[in-house]
C-alpha cells in the first residue's frame, strides 16, 4: 500500500515536470490547434479556443493515469483508483504551482519573455483558459485529475494494460510479416511470388507518381534518396560493423561533383548528368578508401569520432572562403542541370521520382547480392568478432575498406541525384545533423535489412513532412524518439534475421536453439 | 544465410583443396597488403611533418608576417579557450574512463550551464540596490554575483548530468556499445531543441559585471604595440586551472575518487570490494556536469554570446582534446585541452592558412593523433576488458 502510494507520487512528479515542460515550450497551444483543426475549424489562429486547451489538459491527465497504472494489472479496483488519483493529484498540484507563478507574472506585468520565450501575457491568459486566475488553476487541476480518473475507469473496464503491454508483440508482428515475406520469395513457389510481387510493385511504382502532386513526389523522392543513403550506411555499420558518423561527407562529394561538372556558375563544364553521376560515385568510393586507409586499426568509438571530424572538415572546407573560386563558397552552387535521357530532359518531380526509384532498386539489388555473397558473410564475421574473423582467414582490412568504398559509392549516387533534383547544393546541406539522420533511420528501422531501412526512411523523413504543423517540435520529438527507441527496442522496428547455430545437445540429443550474441 | 555451414567460419572437410589454393593467393595478398600498410604510415608521417616544417619556415623565417605582439595575442586567446576545453574534456574523459561511451550530450550540458549563467546575470541586474547613485545587485556586489552565477550554472548542469545518466544511459549499461551512443545522440538533439523552444533561437548577450567588462584588460607593450590581457580571460584561465587542480586532488585523494578509479578499472571487482557502482557513476556524471556548467558560465563571460547551439562545437573539440591527451587520463585531458586551444589559435597563423580553417586544423590533429599514436600523447588509462 505504502509502496503503491510512493510509486504513484513519483509518477505524478515525473509527469508533472513533463507537463510543466510542455507548457513552457507552448506544446499545449500546439495540440489545441491540432485538435481544433481535427474538429473542422479552418483557421484556429495562434491561440486556440479554451475548450480545446481543456481537452488537452484532460488528455494529459489521461496520460498520467495510464502511466501510473502500467504494470499494475492485478491490483483490485480500489487500489487502482487510489494510484491513479494520487498520481493525477500530484501532477495537478505541480502544474497548478506553475500556473500560480504564471499568474504572478500576469498580475504584476513582469516581462519575462527574455528568459522564457513563450510566456507572453496572451499565452498565460490562454493557459488559464481565459478565466480568472483562481478559477483557471482550479479548472486545470480538475481537468488533470478528471483525466487520470478517466484512465482508471478505462483501465478497470477495458483492461487497458493488456493493450499497453502488448505493443512489443504488435511490433514483432512486423518482423513476422517480414520473415513470412522472405520465406515466400525464397520458398517453393518463389518464382511465382517474385513475378507477382515485382509486377504489383512495378504497376504501383509507374502509376502512383503520376497521380500525386509535385509536393508528394518531392517528399517521396526525399524518402527514396534517404533509402539509398540508409542502404549504403547499412553496409558500413549494419553489415561490417564500423560506426561511421561523417557519412554525409560522401554524399557531399557526390553532390558537389555533380554540381561542379554540371552548373554554369563556377566552371561551366557541362559534362552532362550521367558522366558526372558516374564520376561522383567513383570519387566518393575513392574517398572512402582514402579515409579508410589510415584509420582501419581504430576501435569503434574512435572510428566514429574520426569520421565525424572528416565530415566536419569537408563541410568547413566547402563553407570557407578558401575554396570560393572553386566550389562557390558558402553560397553554394545554383542552376545545376538535370539529366537527359534519350533526348528528353528531366524537368518535373515525377521524372526524378522515377530516377530515384531506379536508384533505390539498383541499391537494393546490389545490397541484397552483396549480403548473400561471400563478401557479405565476411562482413558479418568481422562485425561479430574481428579477431576471430582474422584468425579464420578473412582479410579484415580488405573487407572493411571494401565496405567503406561501397557504402560511400551509394552516398555518392544519392548525392548526385539530390544535387541535380534540387538544382542547388550548398555546404549547409551536408552538416553533421544529416549524417545523424541517416544513422538514426537505419537504427530506428532495424539495422542490416532492406525493409527496415525503407520503414526507417519513411518514419524519419516521410512522417515529419506529413506532420508539418509540428515543425518546431519535430527535432525535439526526434531526439526523444531516439532515446526511447534505444531504451525499449534497440534492435529497431524490424529486427534483422540473424543466422542461428543449432547445437546438438549432448545429453538428450535434441537440437538446441542458441542465440548468436549481439555485440558490436 | 539460414544454413550455418555456408558461413566461412565453419570448416568443412571437402572444402580443403579449395581453401589451400585460396590461402596461398591470400597469403601473397596479405603480405603485399601488410607491407603496403606498414610503409604507408611512416611515409604519410614524414610527408606531413616535412610540409609542416616547410610552412613554418615560410611563415616564420621567409615572410615574417607576424611580430611578437601578434604571437602573444594568439597565445593568450589560445590559453583561455584551452582552459575551457580542458574543463569540458575532463567530463568526457571521466565518463569514457568508466562507461566506455562518448557522452555525446555533454556539450548540451555545458550549454545549459551557459544559459544558467546568462540568466543569473540578467536577474542580478534587475534586482535594484538603493544607494547613490542607485545601482543593481550585479554591480554592487560583483564578486558575490559571480560566485552565485557559477554556483547556479554548476548546479543546473550537474542536475542535468545526473538525470541524463539516470534516464538515458543507466538502463543501457549492458547493451552493445552502439546503443548508448545513439541514445546519447538522441539526448543531445532533444536538449538542443528543448533549449531552442524554451529560450528562443536568438543569440543572447551576456551582461558581465562592470569589473569584468569584456574587452577591458591590462595592457602590455610588446614590440611597440599594445597587447591587451583581458580581465575575463585571466579570470577564466585561473578559475579553470583551479577547478582542474581541485578535481585532480578529488580523484587522487578522496574516497569518492578512489571509488571512481576502482569502478573505472573493473566494475565487478569494485562492487565486490564494497563500492556502490551505481552511485559512483551517478556522482561521476554530477562532477563532470558541474565542470561543464562552470565551463559554460565561463564561455558566457568571456565570449559573451549564448545560444542553443553553443555547446556543440566546443563539445566535439573537447572530445578531440580528451583523445589528444589520451582518453581516461585526467592530466592528459588538461594538457590536451590547453594544447588544442593553443594549436587552434596559433596554428592557422603559423602554417599560413586561413583563420576560418581553425576547426579543420583541430580535426586534422585528431585524425593524425589517432593514426600515429592512438593512445594519445600521455597514454590512455582504460581497463583491460574493452581495450
Amino acid at each position: 500500500m505504502k509502496t503503491l502510494i510512493r510509486q504513484s507520487i513519483r509518477t505524478g512528479i515525473t509527469y508533472g515536470i513533463v507537463q510543466i515542460f510542455f507548457i513552457l515550450i507552448a506544446f499545449n497551444t500546439m495540440v489545441g490547434i491540432m485538435l481544433a483543426k481535427i474538429s473542422g475549424i479552418k483557421n484556429p489562429g495562434e491561440i486556440p479556443a479554451a475548450k480545446f486547451l481543456i481537452a488537452y489538459t484532460i488528455l494529459m491527465g489521461l496520460w498520467v493515469g495510464i502511466s501510473a497504472l502500467s504494470k499494475k494489472k492485478f491490483l483490485p479496483a480500489g487500489h487502482k483508483l487510489l494510484a491513479g488519483f494520487t498520481a493525477g493529484l500530484v501532477s495537478a498540484i505541480l502544474v497548478g504551482l506553475l500556473e500560480l507563478a504564471m499568474t504572478g507574472i500576469l498580475v504584476n506585468k513582469i516581462f519575462i519573455r527574455d528568459f522564457l520565450t513563450v510566456l507572453s501575457f496572451d499565452f498565460i491568459k490562454a493557459t488559464l483558459f481565459g478565466l480568472t486566475p483562481v478559477l483557471g488553476i482550479v479548472v486545470t487541476m480538475g481537468a488533470i485529475v478528471l483525466g487520470s480518473l478517466l484512465a482508471v475507469g478505462l483501465n478497470i473496464v477495458t483492461n487497458l494494460n493488456a493493450v499497453q503491454e502488448h505493443w512489443k508483440k504488435d511490433l514483432s508482428f512486423l518482423k513476422n510479416l517480414n520473415d513470412k515475406f522472405q520465406r515466400m520469395i525464397r520458398g517453393k513457389y518463389h518464382l511465382i511470388w517474385q513475378i507477382v510481387g515485382i509486377s504489383i510493385l512495378a504497376v504501383a511504382v509507374i502509376f502512383i507518381p503520376m497521380k500525386w502532386g509535385s509536393y508528394w513526389n518531392y517528399v517521396f523522392g526525399t524518402v527514396g534518396l534517404y533509402v539509398i543513403l540508409g542502404l549504403g550506411l547499412n553496409i558500413i555499420v549494419g553489415l561490417s560493423g564500423q560506426l561511421v558518423l561523417g557519412y554525409i561527407a560522401f554524399f557531399a562529394i557526390g553532390a558537389y561533383t555533380m554540381a561542379l561538372l554540371n552548373a554554369p556558375e563556377p566552371h561551366n563544364l557541362m559534362w552532362g548528368f550521367w558522366p558526372a553521376l558516374l564520376l561522383g560515385v567513383l570519387l566518393a568510393a575513392l574517398s572512402g578508401i582514402l579515409l579508410g586507409l589510415p584509420i582501419m586499426r581504430l576501435r569503434g568509438d574512435y572510428l566514429a569520432i574520426v569520421t565525424l571530424g572528416f565530415g566536419e572538415i569537408i563541410r568547413i572546407l566547402l563553407k570557407s572562403d578558401v575554396l570560393t573560386d572553386f566550389t562557390g563558397g558558402p553560397r553554394g552552387i545554383q542552376n545545376i542541370q538535370g539529366p537527359m535521357l534519350f533526348g528528353k530532359p528531366f524537368n518535373s518531380e515525377v521524372d526524378f521520382v522515377y530516377l530515384i526509384i531506379a536508384g533505390v532498386l539498383l541499391a537494393s539489388f546490389v545490397y541484397n547480392r552483396l549480403q548473400q555473397s561471400r563478401t557479405g558473410r565476411a562482413w558479418l564475421a568481422i562485425r561479430e568478432d574481428e579477431t576471430v574473423a582474422r584468425a579464420s582467414g578473412v582479410d579484415t582490412i580488405k573487407y572493411k575498406l571494401l565496405a567503406l568504398a561501397i557504402g560511400a559509392a551509394f552516398a555518392g549516387l544519392a548525392g548526385g541525384i539530390y544535387a541535380s533534383r534540387n538544382q542547388f547544393t550548398g555546404p549547409d546541406e551536408h552538416a553533421l545533423m544529416a549524417s545523424i539522420n541517416v544513422l538514426s533511420l537505419i537504427i530506428v528501422g532495424g539495422m542490416g535489412n532492406i525493409p527496415g531501412t525503407i520503414l526507417g526512411a519513411f518514419t524519419l523523413k516521410g512522417l515529419p513532412e506529413i506532420l508539418r504543423e509540428f515543425a518546431n517540435f519535430r527535432l525535439l520529438a526526434f531526439g526523444a524518439l531516439l532515446v526511447f527507441m534505444m531504451l525499449s527496442r534497440p534492435e529497431g522496428l524490424i529486427p534483422s534475421h540473424r543466422p542461428k547455430y543449432d547445437e546438438p545437445n549432448e545429453v538428450s540429443g535434441e537440437m538446441k536453439k542458441k542465440e548468436v550474441p549481439h555485440d558490436q | 544465410m539460414n544454413d550455418p555451414s555456408s558461413l566461412p567460419l565453419t570448416p568443412k572437410g571437402n572444402n580443403n583443396l579449395q581453401t589451400n589454393t585460396n590461402t596461398a593467393a591470400k597469403k601473397l595478398q596479405a603480405f603485399q597488403n601488410s607491407k603496403f600498410m606498414k610503409l604507408l604510415r611512416p611515409i604519410l608521417g614524414v610527408v606531413v611533418s616535412l610540409y609542416i616544417v616547410f610552412r613554418l619556415y615560410q611563415v616564420l623565417v621567409v615572410h615574417q608576417e607576424y611580430g611578437a605582439d601578434t604571437w602573444t595575442r594568439l597565445l593568450i586567446s589560445g590559453l583561455i579557450i584551452g582552459g575551457v576545453y580542458s574543463l569540458i574534456a575532463i567530463g568526457y574523459t571521466l565518463v569514457y574512463g568508466i562507461l566506455f561511451m562518448i557522452n555525446f550530450a555533454h556539450g548540451e550540458v555545458m550549454m545549459f550551464g551557459a544559459y544558467a549563467g546568462l540568466y543569473s546575470f540578467w536577474a542580478f541586474k534587475i534586482i535594484p540596490i538603493a544607494g547613490d547613485p542607485p545601482t543593481n545587485f550585479l554591480n554592487a556586489y560583483p564578486i558575490l554575483a559571480i560566485i552565485l552565477a557559477f554556483l547556479i550554472g554548476m548546479t543546473v548542469s550537474a542536475t542535468m548530468g545526473f538525470f541524463l545518466e539516470k534516464i538515458a544511459y543507466r538502463p543501457l549499461r549492458k547493451a552493445p556499445r552502439l546503443v548508448p551512443l545513439i541514445s546519447a545522440i538522441g539526448a543531445s538533439i532533444f536538449l538542443q531543441n528543448a533549449a531552442m523552444l524554451l529560450f528562443s533561437p536568438q543569440l543572447r548577450d551576456v551582461t558581465n559585471p562592470d569589473i569584468l567588462r569584456r574587452g577591458a584588460g591590462w595592457t602590455i607593450v610588446i614590440n611597440g604595440s599594445n597587447v591587451i590581457l583581458p580581465y575575463t580571460g585571466v579570470f577564466t584561465f585561473i578559475l579553470s586551472i583551479l577547478l582542474l587542480v581541485g578535481l585532480y586532488i578529488l580523484v587522487r585523494k578522496s574516497k569518492l575518487g578512489r571509488a571512481m578509479r576502482a569502478t573505472a578499472l573493473d566494475k565487478k571487482t569494485a562492487a565486490l570490494m564494497g563500492v556502490d557502482v551505481d552511485s559512483t557513476i551517478s556522482r561521476t556524471f554530477i562532477i563532470s556536469g558541474a565542470l561543464a556548467g562552470a565551463a559554460g558560465v565561463m564561455w558566457g563571460i568571456h565570449n559573451g554570446l549564448v545560444y542553443y547551439f553553443v555547446g556543440f562545437i566546443p563539445g566535439i573539440k573537447a572530445f578531440t582534446a580528451a583523445v589528444l591527451g589520451g582518453i581516461g587520463n585526467l592530466p592528459g585531458a588538461m594538457v590536451g585541452g590547453l594544447l588544442l586551444g593553443i594549436v587552434e589559435s596559433m596554428g592557422p597563423a603559423a602554417l599560413g592558412i586561413d583563420f576560418q580553417l581553425k576547426d579543420v586544423l583541430s580535426f586534422l590533429i585528431l585524425i593524425f593523433v589517432l593514426t600515429f599514436r592512438p593512445s594519445g600523447l600521455l597514454g590512455e588509462v582504460l581497463s583491460e576488458e574493452k581495450v
